[in-house]
């Protein structure tokens, strides 16, 4: 009675006629597919649908079985109109009110029939406990109705059809042919009949169903084996379970008791709520700091606190996901050095704030900010972010340099051993040389073809050979063992060689009217030597004065005038005094100029005149002294830094009219050194491209072309662009050329001089190797 | 398949290009005017040269080379095309010419010292065409050294030495001899670092065997050494040029020359108490410059006629510049600067230029015309040290042979070029090396400096081919055998 209430409740007003059909509960409709199915899809009409099919079904079936079906039928259409509309409910009852419940219908003969509604009894009615489809035959057997279609009468005297038996159901279902997925209803879209196919069907029974799944569930879920798969073998303890776990615990009995009894007592009180704190604080004294401070002024010992930023998304405990670092970014910035992190935290992502962990430099930071307080400074590490390339100095290309020597063109052959020395005479058509095998040799420098020979000596060798500058004359200065010879080549024409002899001979005849010195002097080591002339055999070479030093003289320059040479004996034991001598061609003069040692540095090395001043530029070991020979005073003093110089030069164009004096100087030690006497006693730029000691170094004479070149022990000579500029405000540049190879390193020694042509691009070379190479 | 031979087709008709073939000599032209031809364009010289000589049906093939637009084709026509941007649609106008043939060594004749000036004198040199009564005969060229060790020597072809010019004692050149020249076939001048140009008497005799070279006039002016030496026979003039930085003009006949400088006689030397007896026993007549032209500030390296007018002059010199001198008032024209030492100086007159060999090892072609805008208008590169000596191809105005330092002799065409960053650069057709570098067998080895292989001097002569002199000591005679016999006739 309760479910049938129920649905009744359910199905509202509409359903008070249709129940007379007794079989068809409500509830079995619903669990019809067919029905159910188009209920659902028919929206709000659903239920007078259910209703009109079903009785479609019956009114198929009476059709077939005779006369009353007609009632039935007509008796259904007026449920079926009230069931279309609700609120038409209402409306029935007047109607009823005001018209008989009688209608004539003719019936299946032609007479009339009389029809009755039927009679809805009101709520109060003494009927209302009577089932209303009860059959009102009374105590009569059944089996009396067997041969007529219904089995008795209800209460409004309608007959009440004999349900239909399983198999008549059966036969009529047989009998209609129902196609497949057959709705019985139009689709709107198409005006055909709609036909579901079975998974839609099945669709729609699932929606019916509830059985439909919502967003967000997942069909294909991962299994979760709640209980583990892997079944343990053996159990953690096999022992039995001990009598103390099934035998209640004295010790815990104590305890409670002691409980029981603290409580009995009043030892232990109930948790009260800590609500009386405030009134505690009241009593606390707070000592406000910052109650009296003031707004001060900007000062540089008041500074105030930066204002931070507002925190950011990323500083959030579980910043959005944009904001969390990829692997790539975390590994780059641990990678990164703390100064350069951009931030100094990491975004990390946590999934609730209990599981923020403790700040991690929490003490680093508390440390570091006692160092504050203690003043203590930490070293703060400045970083240079220079491009190393920018360091080095914008040199121009060699090419934009050109001319400068870059191949050898001539070898001069012939020498026997080492040649020690070379010099391109000043017409720059001719090369002399000298060498261990105690010649000098003159050479057509083009061609390499050996002019002239003179052999000075049997045992020494030629250490320096010099030209006399000046084309009035020519003259060769030759330093051999203790002598230096003054020859003229017979190279040049008849006037010039008569020149050149006349040159060298006027100065027998006053040295000759200067009687020589006494013989007390002569005993002394310092006196100075007289020139002498020189065997036959010599004169007849063209050798015109020998000067005896007594000692080995390594080094000889030129005055610019040609009047005058330096020559210096290096060797340690000759004596401080004798060491330099100053030699005049006209006088046939040799003076000694210094007493004594120059300070600092050893014997003196090589001495030269400075190109248009009146200094004598001397460098002993470790320094070079200019002195000043007209007011015979030190006027300079250079310490390039090196341990032993081998050789200087002095820049063609030094002067003071043209932006000062440059000198190169060429060390054992392996080092150029530029010298600017403007700048400092110190050089200007060292240049360290050598492996081996540097023998000579030369500028290019004249100034024509901004060269110098120096030669090495190592093989190579070295060509560098060094131009001076007149400005007093520039420095000169220097820019490392060419290194030229090809001098073969006997005997650890590799090219012993160098010279340049006066007026070409070209160099020229004494190896040890016994050859001289033109470069060009 | 067919599709396949058809694309084929189709595709060689793409690549053919229609040219026409010229010759400008009258011996190797085409027999009738040939139209133009269809080539493939895939072609290169050598395809040409067998095209040619077919179309000539010459029982012997004669090696062509083809100029279009007056370069040499050095590609195949299709990469030419390519390259010049043509169109193969047109007519290429290829002119050909014999090609150089590799010069074959045919001689050595050697020496005591190196030799520093070599000159021809045969049929077709200077000399001889210059002396225009006297016939010369073939077979009888003849070849001059001057060595440094003083002595000019005349040798046969067969490598015989015909004569010795006189030893200094006996009035012949008291240094070493620096260029020497065929004035005509019985003068020869030579200059030496003595400072003397010296004019000898040739004369020969027993059907030439033997001959005598007798001291006919000394020239004294110079105060350096004598580097060139230029020889106009016709108007009796020599030109040279020194050390002492000027250029000398002398005349050959005793008569014109003005008297010797006084002081530059080897008598005024004041170093008497020498030995060496520097006056002969045989009394030579000394004479003086016509005139001494001084504007060069170096070592005058070279100094040459204008090859058509014989009044013009043209030096080289060490202080870079080239200058042109008229001759006849002995008054300096022009002056042409260039970057580096000049070394030596060839006049090409057809195309109006002027070789000069530079220490920078490559020759500059210098337009002398004073219209000329540019210095340098070609620079021909490939040696590897001085270019000393050069010479002109006597076959063809293009040619050009030069001696350098390095040890070779060098053969260049001027069509034979490229346009470098630097401007037209002109690559060397053949290399010569020195025989003697391979007789020792270091024909591959480089010599530094070119020590002992160094070419003083070059010389072409039609007839007897490429001379040239060398710090080896030898006269080399290469010939290209080829073009020689073939241009002769």
């Amino acid at each position: 009675m309760d479910a049938r209430k129920a649905s009744k409740k359910r199905k509202a007003v509409t359903r008070d006629v249709e129940e007379e059909a007794g079989v068809f509960s409500g509830d079995e409709l619903s669990g019809q597919d067919l029905d159910g199915a188009l209920s659902d899809n028919a929206n709000d009409l659903s239920d007078s649908e259910d209703d009109e099919s079903e009785i479609e079904l019956i009114d198929d079936v009476s059709s077939d079985e005779g006369e009353e079906e007609e009632e039935e039928l007509d008796s259904d259409e007026i449920p079926s109109d009230v069931g279309e509309e609700e609120v038409k409910k209402p409306a029935v009852k007047e109607w009823q009110a005001d018209e008989p419940n009688v209608r004539i219908v003719k019936d299946a003969n032609g007479n009339d029939r009389y029809l009755y509604d039927e009679i809805n009894p009101d709520d109060n009615s003494d009927y209302s406990d009577v089932e209303e489809n009860g059959n009102t035959i009374g105590d009569i057997p059944l089996s009396f109705y067997d041969q007529y279609p219904h089995i008795g009468y209800d209460i409004n005297g309608k007959k009440i059809m004999r349900p239909a038996k399983g198999e008549a159901l059966d036969a009529l279902l047989d009998s209609i042919e129902i196609p497949k997925g057959w709705t019985g209803l139009t689709d709107p879209a198409t005006g055909k009949p709609l036909e579901l196919s079975q998974e839609e069907l099945e669709l729609l029974k699932k929606v019916q169903m509830n059985e439909i799944p919502g967003e967000g569930y997942d069909q294909y879920e991962p299994l979760v084996e709640y209980f583990t798969s892997q079944q343990e073998i053996m159990p953690l303890s096999a022992a039995p379970e001990p009598k103390r776990r099934f035998v209640p615990s004295k010790h815990e009995q104590k305890r409670v008791m002691k409980l029981v009894k603290a409580i009995r007592e009043g030892r232990i009180l109930p948790y009260k709520a800590p609500e009386d704190r405030e009134e505690k604080d009241e009593n606390e004294i707070n000592f406000d700091l910052w109650a009296d401070e003031q707004e001060r002024p900007d000062h540089i010992m008041h500074v105030p606190a930066p204002k931070l930023p507002p925190p950011g998304y990323e500083e959030s405990y579980h910043p959005p996901p944009e904001y969390i670092p990829d692997n790539k970014e975390r590994k780059a910035w641990e990678q990164a050095d703390p100064e350069d992190r951009e931030k100094e935290f990491l975004p990390n992502d946590f999934q609730s704030l209990r599981k923020v962990p403790g700040y991690e430099n929490f003490v680093k930071e508390k440390f570091e900010r006692c160092l504050d307080l203690y003043l203590a400074p930490r070293v703060r590490r400045s970083k240079l972010n220079i491009d190393p390339e920018s360091l080095l100095p914008k040199l121009p290309s060699p090419e934009e340099l050109k001319p400068f020597p870059t191949t050898c063109a001539t070898v001069f052959r012939g020498h026997k051993g080492r040649v020690r020395s070379l010099n391109v005479d000043p017409t720059g058509i001719w090369l002399a040389t000298g060498g261990d095998d105690g010649t000098v040799r003159v050479w057509e420098i083009l061609t390499g073809r050996q002019l002239w020979s003179a052999k000075l000596s049997d045992e020494d060798a030629v250490n320096v050979v010099r030209w006399r500058p000046g084309k009035d004359a020519v003259i060769l200065a030759a330093a051999c063992g203790d002598d230096i010879f003054l020859s003229v080549p017979p190279i040049a024409d008849p006037e010039i060689e008569k020149a050149s002899l006349e040159t060298l001979d006027a100065g027998w005849g006053y040295a000759a009217s200067n009687p020589t010195p006494s013989a007390s002097d002569e005993t002394k080591k310092s006196a100075p030597p007289t020139w002498i002339r020189p065997s036959s055999a010599l004169a007849d070479l063209g050798v015109c004065a020998v000067i005896p030093l007594r000692y080995i003289p390594k080094s000889i320059s030129w005055h610019r005038r040609g009047d005058y040479f330096v020559s210096v004996c290096s060797g340690a034991s000759t004596p401080a005094s004798v060491a330099i001598a100053i030699h005049t061609v006209s006088k046939h003069l040799t003076q000694f100029p210094f007493r004594r040692r120059l300070k600092g540095g050893g014997p003196p090395q090589t001495a030269h005149f400075h190109p248009s001043k009146p200094i004598l530029f001397v460098a002993n070991q470790r320094s070079v002294r200019g002195y000043d020979l007209s007011r015979q005073l030190l006027v300079k003093i250079l310490q390039p830094g090196a341990r032993w110089i081998s050789s200087f030069d002095i820049h063609p164009t030094s002067s003071s009219a043209s932006g000062g004096d440059n000198i190169i100087i060429g060390s054992y030690d392996r080092r150029l050194l530029w010298h600017d006497l403007d700048l400092s006693q110190r050089p200007y730029k060292t240049l360290r491209y050598h492996r081996k000691a540097i023998r000579a170094v030369k500028f290019h004479p004249g100034g024509r072309y901004p060269l110098f070149a120096d030669a090495s022990d190592d093989g190579s000579l070295q060509i560098f662009h060094g131009s001076v500029t007149g400005d007093m405000l520039s420095n000169a540049s220097i820019v490392p050329l060419k290194v030229l190879k090809g001098h073969k390193i006997t005997g650890e020694l590799g090219v012993l001089d160098i010279d340049w042509h006066p007026r070409e691009a070209w160099c020229v070379s004494a190896g040890a190797d016994g050859t001289c190479r033109l470069w060009m | 398949m067919s599709e396949g031979q058809d694309s084929a087709v189709s595709e060689a008709a793409q690549r053919q290009v229609r040219v026409q073939l010229t010759s400008k000599q009258e011996d190797i032209a085409l027999p009738e005017s040939t139209g133009p031809i269809l080539v493939p364009t895939g072609l290169r010289r050598y395809a040409l040269s067998t095209l040619v000589n077919n179309l000539l049906s010459s029982e012997k093939p004669i090696p062509f080379e083809f100029l279009i637009n007056g370069t040499f084709l050095r590609t195949s026509i299709d990469e030419y095309l390519t390259a010049n941007g043509i169109s193969s649609e047109t007519t290429l106008e290829i002119e050909y010419v014999r090609a150089l043939i590799p010069p074959l060594h045919i001689a050595s004749f050697q020496h005591d010292d190196w030799v520093s000036a070599t000159d021809v004198l045969s049929a077709t040199a200077p000399a001889a065409t210059w002396a225009s009564g006297a016939t010369f005969s073939k077979g009888q060229e003849r070849i001059l050294s001057g060595s440094y060790d003083g002595f000019l020597r005349v040798w046969n072809m067969s490598s015989e030495t015909i004569a010795t010019s006189p030893a200094a004692t006996e009035g012949g050149h008291t240094a070493s001899i620096k260029a020497a020249k065929f004035v005509s076939p019985n003068q020869i001048a030579s200059a030496s670092l003595d400072r003397t140009v010296r004019l000898w008497k040739y004369t020969e005799e027993d059907g030439g065997f033997s001959g005598k070279i007798a001291p006919q006039l000394e020239l004294y002016g110079h105060k350096s050494g004598i580097e060139s030496l230029a020889v106009h026979a016709p108007s009796n003039r020599l030109l040279t040029g020194s050390s002492d930085h000027n250029v000398g003009f002398w005349s050959t006949k005793k008569a014109d020359a003005p008297a010797a400088p006084e002081n530059l006689l080897p008598s005024s030397a004041a170093r008497s108490s020498k030995k060496r007896k520097l006056n002969s026993s045989v009394s030579v007549p000394q004479r003086g410059p016509l005139a001494l032209l001084s504007a060069h500030t170096g070592p005058v390296s070279a100094a040459i006629f204008d090859a058509r007018d014989s009044t013009v002059g043209y030096s080289a010199s060490w202080d870079h510049s080239l200058r042109t001198w008229d001759l006849v008032t002995a008054s300096l024209v022009d002056t042409r600067t260039t970057a580096h030492s000049l070394l030596s100086l060839e006049h090409l007159p057809d195309h109006n230029l002027l070789a000069a060999g530079t220490s920078a090892r490559h020759i500059t072609m210098i337009d002398p015309r004073a219209s000329a805008t540019t210095v340098a208008a070609m620079t021909l590169r490939g040696h590897t040290n001085a270019v000393v000596s050069l010479a002109r191809d006597p076959h063809s105005s293009y040619g050009l042979i030069s001696g350098s330092h390095d040890g070779t002799v060098r053969l260049w065409d001027l069509r034979s070029t490229k346009t470098d960053k630097e401007g037209v650069v002109g690559e060397s057709v053949y290399s010569i090396p020195r025989k003697s570098l391979e007789d020792e067998g270091k024909a591959e080895s480089k010599r530094v400096g070119g020590e002992g292989v160094k070419v003083f001097s070059v010389c072409w002569d039609e007839t007897v081919g490429i001379v040239s002199a060398g710090e080896d000591k030898r006269i080399q005679i290469n010939r290209g055998e080829g073009v020689l016999s073939s241009t002769k006739e």
